[in-house]
C-alpha cells in the first residue's frame, strides 16, 4: 500500500508533465526512497494513479538498474561500478573487500539488513574510477582502505 | 530531397530506377521494385521500431549500413539489398538471434511455418559460433490466458506482440521487461492476462513464442486441410481460414493480404471454430417431429410432407417465415422466395430483436441502398464520429481498424455512447448520453450548427421541429453538459470530411434515426464530405436486408405490394391464435426476442412451427418439427458485412449425418409444395441474385480481389421510411428500479451461435452484469462478487463486472446468455427496463 504522503508526492509530480503517464519515473522513484524497493503491489497502484497497465511501469523498473523491482534492500544499497574504466582501475577487487568485510555476496543483504551490494554499469563517473554509489551518495577513487573506512562510517 | 512540386522521389535498388511518393520508407519502395528485403520487426500496420536489423541494406555514399523499415526514400538515393555487406550482416544477425533461441523446433507448434525457420534456411549462416550457455527465461512454457501460452525462450525480440497489444488492440498489457538479451516480451510479472483474449500476439509472432493454447500439439501446419471463410461472429466480416485435421477443425487464423482485415481477428474469429466440432449431443443430425411432448426422429420425406400438408393447407394471410442474418445471401434470397412465392405471404423478417419500421428507416438514414462503404475510405476522413453502439465489444476488429488508422494519422474520433468504452483513450472526445436519448443528442448537434449557420440551413424544412428547442434542454434531455455537446458540434464544423460510424443502439431503443438523417442532411448542406458506415451484429445482416428479407421491402429494396407483418407483427397475430404455421431458421427467437415470456407465449399458440437450426435451441424446443441445418464451415455461398463488403465462404466439412446444408433444405420445402422451386448450386442462385438485384450485378462469387467486393450502388429508390414516427423513450425516475438496463453482445459472444464454443465459453465462464464505478460504490461490492439483479419480474444472480467511466445510472447485461437471458427483463414494448441491483 501507497502511504498517503507518496500518494500526495505523485499527484504533485502530474503537474510537471503533459501526461500523467510521462510521470512513471519519478513516481517510481518516490516510491523508492520511501520503501527502499517496488513490490507487485506498489507498482499496481502506481499504475492505476497513472491510468497505465502495470506492465509499463515494470518495463520501466526492469529496465534501469536504479530501481529494485521485488528486492527488498538494507539500508544502504552499496552499488559498485563494474563497467570497462571501473574495471580496468581493480572494480572488481573493490567488490571483494566488500564481500569480505560484509561477509555476503553480490546481490545479498546483510542478517542486520543493514548493507545490499549490488553491481552495476557504468554510472557515468568514469574520470573518478573505480567508483561506487551508495543510496544516493557517489564514492569515487577507491582504494582498499577507502571502502573499509567508508563502510565502517556508515551508522 | 524530394520534389516539392510532385510529391513524388526518384530513387535506384539495385540499380533499377524507381519513383515512388514521398515518405515512403526504403523497404516499401524496394518491395515495389520487386526486391524482397527480409523482416522480423517490420509490421506494415504497426509503428516503425527497426530493432531486428534483418532489413539492413547499403546505401550509396552512406558508411553504415541502414535500416529499410524506419529510413524513408531520398531523391537520388541508390539502394543495394543484395550487396556482399549486406548478405553478411544478415546472416550475422541471425547468428546472433540463434546465439540465444532455443533451437527446439521438433516440439514446437511454430515448426513448419515459422518466420525464424524459413529466415535461416534462406538466408542464414549453417552453422553458428556461439558456444556459451543460452539465456533461459524459463523451463516450462507457461499460460497467460485460456487460450495463449508462452515461451520466452524462442523469443527474437521483434516487440510485434507488444506493439500490436498497444496500437491495434488497445489494451496495452504486454511488455519487454528487461534489457538486451535478457528482455523477455510478456505480461505484467508473467500473469494471467485480463484482455480481449483475441490472441493479436499470437497471430503476430514471427516464432513460437506466444501460441494457440487449444491448438497446441494438434497438427503441423502441412497437416491441415484449409478453406477459406468469412467469421459468423459478426458484420465486421473478417475473412479468415479454418483448417481441419482428421475431420476436425483445430484453427482458425487470419493472414496478411489475405482479405481487409490481413491479420485481425478478435476472440470470437480466431477461437470461436470449435462449434463446428460440437457434434454429439448438441448437434442435430437427423428432423425431429414432436409427439406427445417428445422428440422423436422422423425421415426427411415424411418432415416434407408434413410440412407440405401443413403449410399448403394454411392461410397465406396466417402463414410467415423469419431467417437469421447469419444464413447466406443465397439462402436468405431463396428463402424470401419460398414464403414470398410459393407460401404467398409477405410476413417475413431476418431479426426477432427489432421491429421492421425501424430496420427500414435505419437502413434509409445511414445510406445502405447507396452502396458498399468501405471502412478504410471511412477512415480517409479527417473526423470518425463513433456513435450508437459498443463497437469495442461488439464488433472488436471495426475497433482494431478504427484505432490502429487513427492513432497513426492523428486523426480526430469522436465517441458518444451510453457505456464507457476502449475506443475513448483513442478519442479526442468521449461523452455519455443517456440510453434512448440519441435523438436529443442528434438534434442538440444539428439545432448548435443551425444557429451557427442559419442561412444556409434554412433549406432543411425538417429543422423547424426544433423550433423552440434550446441546445441547453437538448444537452439536458441526452444527460450531455452543453459544453461538451457544443465542442463535439465544433469539431464536427471544422472537419471538411466526417465519417459516421453508427451503431445498433438505433434499432435497440427505436429512436434517434430521424435526428441521424437531419444531422446528415444538415452537415452535407454545409458542405460537408460525409460517409456513414453502419455497425451491425448478425455477419449477414446487411445482406438479409439487400435480399429482401424484410417485410416492407423485397429484393433490392423494392417496394413490396403489400406490406406483411414483421416478427413482432407475427407473434401478436399468433397470440391471437391467428398464425397456422411459422418456419424459422437459425433465429432463436425465444432467446433474442425483446420479452422471452411473450415470445414464448406467442410461439406456444403458432398451429403448426417448423424450425431449422444447428441444435436444439429453446426456440427449437418449442417447435413441432424441427429441421437439421448446417454451420458457415459446412456449406457455400456468400455474406455481405456491414460495408457492403460480398465475401465468398468456401466448404471445409460435410454437416454431420442427415443434417443438411440450409440451402438444399430450403429448396427441398419450396420444391415439395411447388414442383421446380429451385434446385440449383449457391453458385446459380447467386447468378439469380444478380439478376434480380440490381446492387449486385456486377459482382463475382468467388474469385476476384481478396478484399471482397462492395456491392453498388442500388437502382431503386427506398420508399416509405423517409418519415417515421418515432416514440419518447421514458427514462422517468423509479425509485425501485434506480438503474437503466442496456443490453448488446458480450466481447466474446455473438447471439447464441458461439454460446456452443467450448473455448470461448471458457474465457465467460459466468453471466455478468457491468456497472459504474460509482454504483459499485453506492452498493459497496466489488468486481467479481455475485450481485442480485431484479427487474419488473424477473431477477437473477450476476457476477459483477465494475465499468470505469460508464455513468451511475447506467447497467448493462449481454444478450447471450441463455439461462439468464437479458430479454427477461423486458416487457414488451419496453426499450429501457428498469433494474435494481442488491449486493
Amino acid at each position: 500500500m501507497l502511504s498517503e504522503k507518496v500518494k500526495e508526492e505523485i499527484r504533485g509530480l502530474f503537474k510537471k508533465y503533459r501526461t500523467k503517464r510521462s510521470a512513471c519515473m519519478a513516481a517510481m522513484q518516490a516510491v523508492q526512497r520511501e520503501v527502499g524497493h517496488l513490490t507487485e503491489e506498489d507498482m499496481r497502484e502506481v499504475a492505476e494513479m497513472l491510468g497505465i497497465n502495470p506492465v509499463r511501469v515494470h518495463e520501466v523498473g526492469a529496465f534501469y538498474t536504479m530501481y529494485n523491482v521485488q528486492r527488498p534492500v538494507g539500508r544502504y544499497h552499496i552499488q559498485v561500478c563494474t563497467n570497462l574504466s571501473c574495471s580496468l582501475l581493480g572494480a572488481e577487487h573493490i567488490v571483494n573487500v566488500i564481500e569480505r568485510r560484509l561477509g555476503i555476496k553480490v546481490g545479498q543483504t546483510t542478517p542486520d539488513n543493514k548493507f545490499t551490494l549490488s553491481t552495476v554499469q557504468c554510472l557515468g563517473s568514469c574520470g573518478t574510477a573505480p567508483m561506487m554509489q551508495i543510496n544516493d551518495d557517489y564514492h569515487e577513487d577507491l582504494t582498499e582502505e577507502r571502502v573499509v573506512e567508508i563502510l565502517d562510517g556508515l551508522e | 530531397m524530394g520534389d516539392r512540386e510532385t510529391g513524388v522521389v526518384t530513387l535506384k535498388v539495385n540499380g533499377k530506377e524507381i519513383t515512388v511518393r514521398e515518405g515512403t520508407l526504403i523497404l516499401d519502395a524496394a518491395r515495389e521494385a520487386g526486391c524482397h528485403i527480409p523482416t522480423f520487426c517490420y509490421q506494415a500496420t504497426l509503428s516503425g521500431v527497426g530493432s531486428c536489423r534483418m532489413c539492413l541494406v547499403e546505401i550509396e555514399g552512406q558508411r553504415k549500413l541502414q535500416p529499410s523499415c524506419v529510413t524513408p526514400v531520398m531523391s537520388g538515393m541508390e539502394v543495394k539489398t543484395e550487396s556482399e555487406s549486406v548478405i553478411s550482416a544478415r546472416q550475422a544477425m541471425l547468428e546472433f538471434l540463434l546465439s540465444n533461441h532455443a533451437l527446439d523446433c521438433p516440439v514446437c507448434d511454430k515448426g513448419g511455418e515459422c518466420e525464424l525457420q524459413n529466415m535461416v534456411y534462406t538466408y542464414g549462416p549453417r552453422k553458428g559460433r556461439y558456444a556459451e550457455v543460452k539465456i533461459r527465461h524459463h523451463e516450462k512454457d507457461y499460460v497467460l490466458s485460456p487460450v495463449i501460452v508462452k515461451n520466452s525462450n524462442r523469443c527474437v525480440q521483434c516487440m510485434r506482440c507488444v506493439r500490436v497489444c498497444g496500437e491495434v488492440v488497445g489494451r496495452g498489457v504486454l511488455g519487454a521487461i528487461g534489457r538486451g538479451a535478457h528482455q523477455e516480451e510478456t505480461s505484467f510479472l508473467r500473469s494471467y492476462l485480463d484482455c480481449d483474449h483475441d490472441g493479436m500476439c499470437i497471430e503476430v509472432c514471427p516464432v513460437g513464442c506466444f501460441m494457440r493454447r487449444p491448438y497446441r500439439y494438434r497438427a503441423r501446419p502441412w497437416d491441415l486441410r484449409g478453406s477459406r471463410t468469412v467469421c459468423p461472429y459478426c458484420a465486421t466480416g473478417c475473412r479468415m481460414t479454418i483448417e481441419e485435421r482428421d475431420g476436425e477443425v483445430v484453427r482458425s487464423i487470419a493472414r496478411e493480404g489475405e482479405g481487409f482485415n490481413d491479420k485481425m481477428l478478435c476472440a470470437r474469429g480466431r477461437f470461436g471454430y470449435d462449434i463446428l466440432n460440437s457434434g454429439g449431443e448438441e448437434r442435430l443430425t437427423t428432423p425431429l417431429i414432436k409427439k406427445n411432448g417428445m422428440f422423436e426422429p422422423v425421415s426427411w420425406e415424411k418432415a416434407l410432407s408434413i410440412i407440405r400438408e401443413q403449410f399448403t393447407k394454411a392461410d397465406p394471410r396466417r402463414l410467415g417465415g423469419i431467417a437469421s442474418a447469419a444464413l447466406t445471401n443465397e439462402e436468405l434470397y431463396l428463402f424470401q422466395r419460398l414464403v414470398r412465392e410459393v407460401l404467398g405471404s409477405g410476413n417475413i423478417d431476418s431479426t426477432s430483436r427489432w421491429d421492421a419500421a425501424t430496420t427500414g428507416a435505419f437502413i434509409f438514414a445511414t445510406g445502405i441502398t447507396g452502396g458498399g462503404v468501405s471502412i478504410y475510405d471511412c477512415m480517409e476522413a479527417e473526423t470518425v464520429f463513433v456513435v450508437g453502439g459498443q463497437v469495442s465489444e461488439e464488433n472488436p476488429v471495426t475497433d482494431y481498424i478504427i484505432r490502429y488508422v487513427s492513432d497513426s494519422s492523428r486523426k480526430s474520433v469522436l465517441v458518444a455512447s451510453t457505456r464507457a468504452m476502449k475506443l475513448d483513450t483513442s478519442a479526442e472526445l468521449s461523452l455519455r448520453h443517456l440510453p434512448g436519448r440519441l435523438g436529443a443528442l442528434f438534434n442538440g448537434l444539428v439545432l448548435t450548427l443551425y444557429e451557427d449557420n442559419q442561412e444556409r440551413l434554412e433549406g432543411i424544412k425538417e429543422i423547424g421541429v426544433l423550433k423552440g428547442r434550446t441546445v441547453t434542454d437538448l444537452a439536458a434531455e441526452c444527460g450531455v453538459s452543453e459544453a461538451d455537446l457544443r465542442a463535439l458540434c465544433a469539431r464536427l464544423e471544422s472537419s471538411g470530411s466526417i465519417s459516421m460510424v453508427v451503431g445498433t443502439d438505433l434499432l435497440r431503443f427505436r429512436e434517434g434515426i430521424s435526428g441521424l438523417r437531419l444531422l446528415g442532411d444538415a452537415l452535407r448542406a454545409l458542405g460537408k464530405v460525409l460517409k456513414i458506415l453502419p455497425v451491425l451484429d448478425r455477419c449477414n445482416q446487411r445482406g438479409a436486408w439487400d435480399m429482401g428479407v424484410h417485410p416492407l421491402f423485397g429484393p433490392d429494396y423494392r417496394k413490396v405490394e403489400r406490406a406483411g407483418l414483421g416478427c413482432d407483427g407475427m407473434l401478436d397475430q399468433a397470440m391471437d391464435g391467428a398464425m397456422d404455421a411459422l418456419y424459422v431458421v437459425g433465429e432463436d427467437v425465444v432467446n433474442m426476442y425483446p420479452d422471452r415470456t411473450f415470445a414464448e407465449e406467442a410461439l406456444s399458440r403458432v398451429g403448426f412451427l417448423v424450425v431449422q437450426d444447428v441444435s436444439l435451441t429453446d426456440t427449437a424446443r418449442m417447435a413441432h418439427l424441427v429441421l437439421p441445418g448446417a454451420y458457415p464451415g459446412e456449406k457455400e455461398g456468400t455474406f455481405t458485412n456491414q460495408e457492403g463488403r460480398v465475401q465468398h465462404i468456401s466448404r471445409l466439412l460435410e454437416p454431420p449425418g442427415q443434417a443438411r446444408v440450409d440451402l438444399e433444405i430450403i429448396e427441398a420445402v419450396g420444391s415439395s409444395i411447388v414442383h421446380g422451386f429451385s434446385d440449383g448450386t449457391p453458385q446459380t442462385v447467386f447468378d439469380e441474385i444478380r439478376r434480380e438485384v440490381s446492387m449486385y450485378r456486377d459482382a463475382a462469387f468467388s474469385g476476384g480481389s481478396p478484399d471482397g467486393w462492395l456491392v453498388k450502388k442500388s437502382a431503386r429508390r427506398l420508399e416509405g421510411f423517409e418519415l417515421i414516427e418515432e416514440k419518447k423513450v421514458s427514462l422517468d425516475a423509479d425509485p425501485e428500479h434506480p438503474y437503466f438496463l442496456v443490453t448488446g453482445n458480450h466481447i466474446f459472444l455473438s447471439g447464441s451461435l458461439s454460446r456452443r464454443s467450448g473455448i470461448l465459453n471458457e474465457l465467460v465462464r459466468e453471466a455478468v452484469v457491468e456497472i459504474s464505478e460509482e454504483a459499485a460504490g453506492e452498493l459497496g461490492v466489488i468486481d467479481g462478487q455475485t450481485v442480485s439483479v431484479s427487474g419488473r419480474g424477473f431477477d437473477a444472480t450476476y457476477s459483477v463486472r465494475i465499468r470505469k467511466g460508464t455513468p451511475r445510472e447506467v447497467v448493462f447485461i449481454a444478450e447471450n446468455f441463455e439461462d439468464k437471458a437479458a430479454n427477461r427483463f423486458y416487457k414488451r414494448g419496453d426499450v429501457v427496463p428498469r433494474v435494481k441491483i442488491t449486493a
